[in-house]
């Protein structure tokens, strides 16, 4: 026994000194090779940064032809132009990513505020068991609490869960097969997989009237991407829950970026359905991480405008520049709270064919019936514009107002042509904030009128409240059925 | 479970621990229980197909003792054994092969009727059902007593250790050691880990490092150059020898921990000097079982040339059915068949003469030595190719692209792992890794094991390269 003794000490002493050789001479060429995300936080410790934005590649995308192709990580630091901002970007990254990156910051870090990404789709199925997982949970293993050379044990039994093609695709598939999703109104499908055959079957046909497989194949895949409800064995949510828990453990000022979404586009495309699942889950995050001590939610979802999304035929968070100071902007107006000296307003224009109202709200009854106009004098329509886009935030007291967004068109002095459409069918909340977003062509008529307005107008007795009305006119393009290929902006 | 794994390296101990603690007369439900759980991590139902053998074999065995001296019962007991063992080993690793070119033909023949199987080969099963047969020939023969515990023939063919890839046990070795009481040695134990410190040196620094090479030039022979496609040969000749050795040398450790001695199944074999020395060397638990079972009851060597060399293209045919259902594999047998017959006409024809020197006598043995290695290696292209239009591809690539292609572009460090590997291939000739680390002093021993531990830590692939033999 004493000799088993001995040698289990040996043994000990032995693993004590290779880790020693290890970590000393071997550790850091390890890291660049098999795990480069560990540099991501020593990047950040060797610049004393105080802000850390962990994100994906919605941080880092931007259109081919930009001048101005900075990370919204760049665009927030401008807020905050004497607080030292860095970031922690990786593709593909999730919630997961990130707490694995924050545990690994050192105690003694000069980091006081954490943004950490929030994806909606990153929630869903097909995200869980991307192919681009095990790539990803590679590279964590060495960020593991255990010693270096445990670490790199651990890489070379291939200790992350490595799964095939076939096992992802089955595993998705069998999400979207018994995952039942439920409506407070009549819809015909049960799951994504009904729902996206049945839509896949039907096909969606062009303005001329055939079969398009491009749209038809683009529908589906908003469906397959957002077609989800997160509930409380989401395997995301123990990961953020883990964000939160470490941010109160480390003292960190921690804000969640809930990402913009192609609400837009997903509306339509896909419809009401489609509408329902992404708020739904969108309120369920804000109800589950909006409330706590320490974290702010801050919610970009609905803020940008399909003609600020770079991808026209995929399910993506890459913004063009306005995209990306549209949530640089909303994070600082957050960060705002916690560093409210050093915050410095940044002016920016957007693109011309673009008319924000801003946030303040306005209530529209039958003594003031109508919200902001958009109003565009003759020639002002760009002739490649042929779509507006036209979303805000409406909040209802009860459903029996009579709301409406109207188009309006002064063809002749004397001669006034008026659409409306009714808001309603997307207002779902009552007595919450609740968005609408409609996507409507640029028709002869209006491109030939004399003025053209656009406005919310309610004359019901019935008050309802409305703030950031925005209104985006945008080129063929992104015309449901054309393949999406950005343009030169 | 796969051996370079962290659930192997935590099952490990467990059950080594477990199997010390607990008295005798529970080890084997220990053990069986740890089987079971180590087959089961791969595909769970599979061990249904384990258990059908090990009930028909088992029950054949007491059948063919208790009706011993009726021959002709006795003979159709194993007749039955071994028809529905291998319909077992039909099913699950020949249907598709079958169904798959009989439609070919009737596709030739104008009949356009496809009824191809999909089935799926459950991992190890070409070896658990040649141990079972092994077991009812014995018994047969009236070498071995039938086994009357059935939890102990079960775990006579299910042994974790050597489960999987072998070796092939015979129930003289293994299952006579299940029944042994084995004390706790420090001499076990020490044995054990460095067999699995060196097994998982060379599955997961050498051979596992030279797959990615490997895999590589397989992929696309014709974009590399000769030399690369040349060296992509020699490095495969490596890569499934420190694979399997590897295997095989971790499943004598895991044993030895217990106190369990299974059988060696390399002996250094790219130092043959000759094809038919090669299998004395290279996986000895399936030659042997060749050796006993197929080539001996044909007639063995005892017979005409033209007869010998009938049992030798049926031995090794089989050899190479066995690796598995192509064709490749089929040529691959049929290759070394033929060869090992060349090599004995010759030497019959020109008898070998005494050197007039021991140094012609060296020199003439290291020519024989890389005779037999390219010789292997070249066969190793027909194992290794996915099909015949890929190992064609590797052949012509070999001989026609000296001028342009890709260059394999070896890592240094590779080098050095492969030295390594071949000088303590060279240092264990005819010896063992724990044996060899006996008379050496405590220093270097230590040293040695860092060294290995440190590597195998360190430069390991950490691409996933599954043991090839996994796949029969």
């Amino acid at each position: 026994m004493k000799k088993f003794l001995i040698r289990i000490l040996m043994a000990a002493a032995l693993l004590f000194v290779l880790n020693w050789i290890y970590t000393k001479w071997f550790f850091k060429k390890d890291v660049a090779e098999h795990s480069d995300i560990l540099e991501l936080v020593w990047q950040v410790e060797a610049d004393s940064c105080r802000i850390v934005y962990l994100g994906e590649s919605s941080n880092v995308t931007c259109g081919a032809q930009e001048t101005d192709k900075r990370k919204i990580s760049a665009y927030l630091a401008e807020y905050f132009p004497n607080v030292k901002t860095g970031d922690m970007t990786k593709e593909a990254s999730h919630a997961q990513t990130y707490y694995y990156l924050l545990k690994n910051i050192p105690k003694k870090s000069t980091v006081e505020t954490v943004v950490v990404t929030m994806n909606l789709r990153s929630f869903d199925a097909r995200w869980i068991y991307s192919n681009l997982e095990t790539p990803l949970r590679k590279q964590l293993v060495l960020m593991e609490d255990y010693p270096p050379f445990v670490n790199r044990l651990l890489l070379a039994l291939k200790a992350y869960p490595i799964r095939s093609e076939e096992e992802l695709d089955s595993l998705t598939r069998r999400h979207w097969r018994e995952d039942p999703l439920v409506f407070p109104f009549d819809f015909e499908w049960d799951n994504v997989y009904q729902w996206d055959s049945a839509t896949a079957w039907q096909g969606r046909h062009n303005y001329e009237g055939e079969y398009d497989p491009k749209w038809t194949e683009l529908v589906c895949h908003y469906i397959k991407s957002y077609g989800f409800q997160i509930r409380d064995d989401n395997p995301r949510l123990k990961d953020f829950d883990d964000i939160v828990a470490l941010s109160r453990k480390r003292g960190w000022n921690l804000v969640f970026n809930l990402m913009a979404e192609n609400v837009d586009k997903a509306n339509g495309l896909v419809g009401k359905e489609l509408m329902y699942l992404m708020k739904q889950n969108h309120d369920y995050l804000l109800d589950r991480y909006g409330h706590l001590d320490g974290v702010t939610v801050v919610d970009n979802l609905n803020l940008v405008r399909d003609v600020d999304f770079i991808d026209q035929d995929w399910t993506t968070e890459h913004y063009y520049e306005d995209g990306r100071r549209i949530i640089a902007g909303n994070v600082a107006k957050a960060l705002k709270a916690y560093y409210p000296e050093e915050y410095r307003n940044v002016d920016w224009k957007r693109d011309a064919g673009h008319y924000y109202f801003g946030d303040a709200v306005q209530t529209l009854d039958k003594n003031q019936p109508y919200g902001p106009t958009l109003t565009l004098p003759a020639d002002s329509l760009r002739t490649d514009w042929e779509r507006v886009n036209v979303a805000f935030m409406m909040r209802q007291a009860d459903t029996l107002h009579n709301a409406k967004l109207a188009v309006e068109s002064l063809v002749a002095h004397d001669n006034v042509l008026v659409s409306y459409i009714d808001v309603k069918p997307q207002i779902q909340k009552i007595g919450e904030w609740d968005f609408a977003t409609f996507d409507l062509s640029v028709d002869p008529i209006m491109r030939n009128a004399l003025q053209v307005k656009i406005f919310v107008y309610n004359p019901s007795d019935d008050a309802v409240q409305l703030k950031d009305m925005d209104v985006s006119f945008r080129p063929a393009y992104l015309k449901p059925g054309v393949k999406g290929e950005p343009q030169q902006r | 479970m796969v051996f370079n794994s962290i659930e192997f390296l935590i099952f490990l101990p467990i059950v080594v621990a477990l199997f010390y603690l607990l008295p005798q007369k529970l080890r084997w439900v220990m053990l069986l229980a740890a089987s079971c759980v180590f087959y089961m991590w791969f595909v769970p139902k599979y061990i249904l197909i384990l258990l059908v053998t090990i009930i028909i074999d088992f029950s054949a065995g007491i059948l063919m003792e208790n009706y011993a001296d009726r021959p002709k019962l006795k003979k159709t007991f194993l007749i039955i054994s071994i028809v529905s063992t291998l319909a077992v080993l039909m099913v699950f690793e020949y249907l598709n092969f079958l169904t798959e070119n009989l439609s070919l033909l009737l596709a030739q023949m104008g009949i356009e009727k496809r009824w191809v199987t999909h089935i799926i080969l459950p991992i190890g099963l070409s070896f658990h059902t040649f141990q079972s047969m092994s077991y009812v020939i014995e018994v047969y023969r009236g070498h071995q007593k039938a086994e009357r515990h059935f939890g102990y023939y079960s775990l006579y063919v299910m042994f974790f250790p050597q489960l999987v890839t072998g070796p092939i046990e015979r129930p003289g070795n293994l299952l006579r050691q299940l029944h042994e009481k084995k004390e706790l040695h420090y001499e076990n134990i020490s044995k054990g880990m460095r067999l699995i410190i060196y097994g998982f040196f060379i599955k997961m620094v050498v051979a596992d490092n030279l797959g990615a090479y490997v895999d590589k030039v397989y992929s696309a022979p014709s974009s590399y150059n000769s030399w690369s496609v040349m060296l992509a040969m020699a490095f495969y000749s490596f890569q499934i020898y420190c694979d399997f050795f590897g295997y095989s040398t971790i499943a004598l450790g895991s044993a030895k921990l217990m106190g369990f001695d299974i059988s060696d199944n390399f002996r250094t074999p790219y130092l043959a000097k000759s094809i038919a020395e090669f299998w004395h060397r290279w996986h000895i638990s399936l030659s042997t079982w060749f050796r006993d079972y197929v080539y001996i009851p044909l007639g063995g060597s005892r017979v005409k040339f033209g007869r010998w060399a009938f049992n030798i293209m049926v031995v090794f045919v089989l050899s190479g059915i066995w690796h598995g259902a192509a064709w490749t594999f089929l040529f691959w047998g049929f290759a070394h068949g033929l060869l090992h017959i060349i090599e004995k006409a010759l030497r019959n024809r020109f008898p070998e003469k005494e050197p007039k020197s021991k140094w012609i006598g060296y020199g003439l043995d290291a020519l024989r030595i890389a005779k037999t290695f390219v010789l292997v290696t070249l066969f190793w292209v027909m194992f290794r190719a996915s099909d015949f239009a890929n190992m064609k591809d590797m052949f012509v690539s070999a001989v026609t692209n000296f001028g342009g292609g890709d260059s394999l572009g070896v890592k240094p460090e590779m080098w050095l792992y492969l030295g390594l590997f071949i000088l303590s291939d060279l240092l264990l000739f005819n010896s063992r890794f724990d044996q060899w680390c006996d008379n050496k002093p405590i220093l270097l021993r230590w040293f040695i094991y860092g060294l290995l531990i440190f590597m195998t830590v360190v430069c390991s692939s950490v691409n996933s390269f599954p043991f090839i033999y996994f796949q029969f």
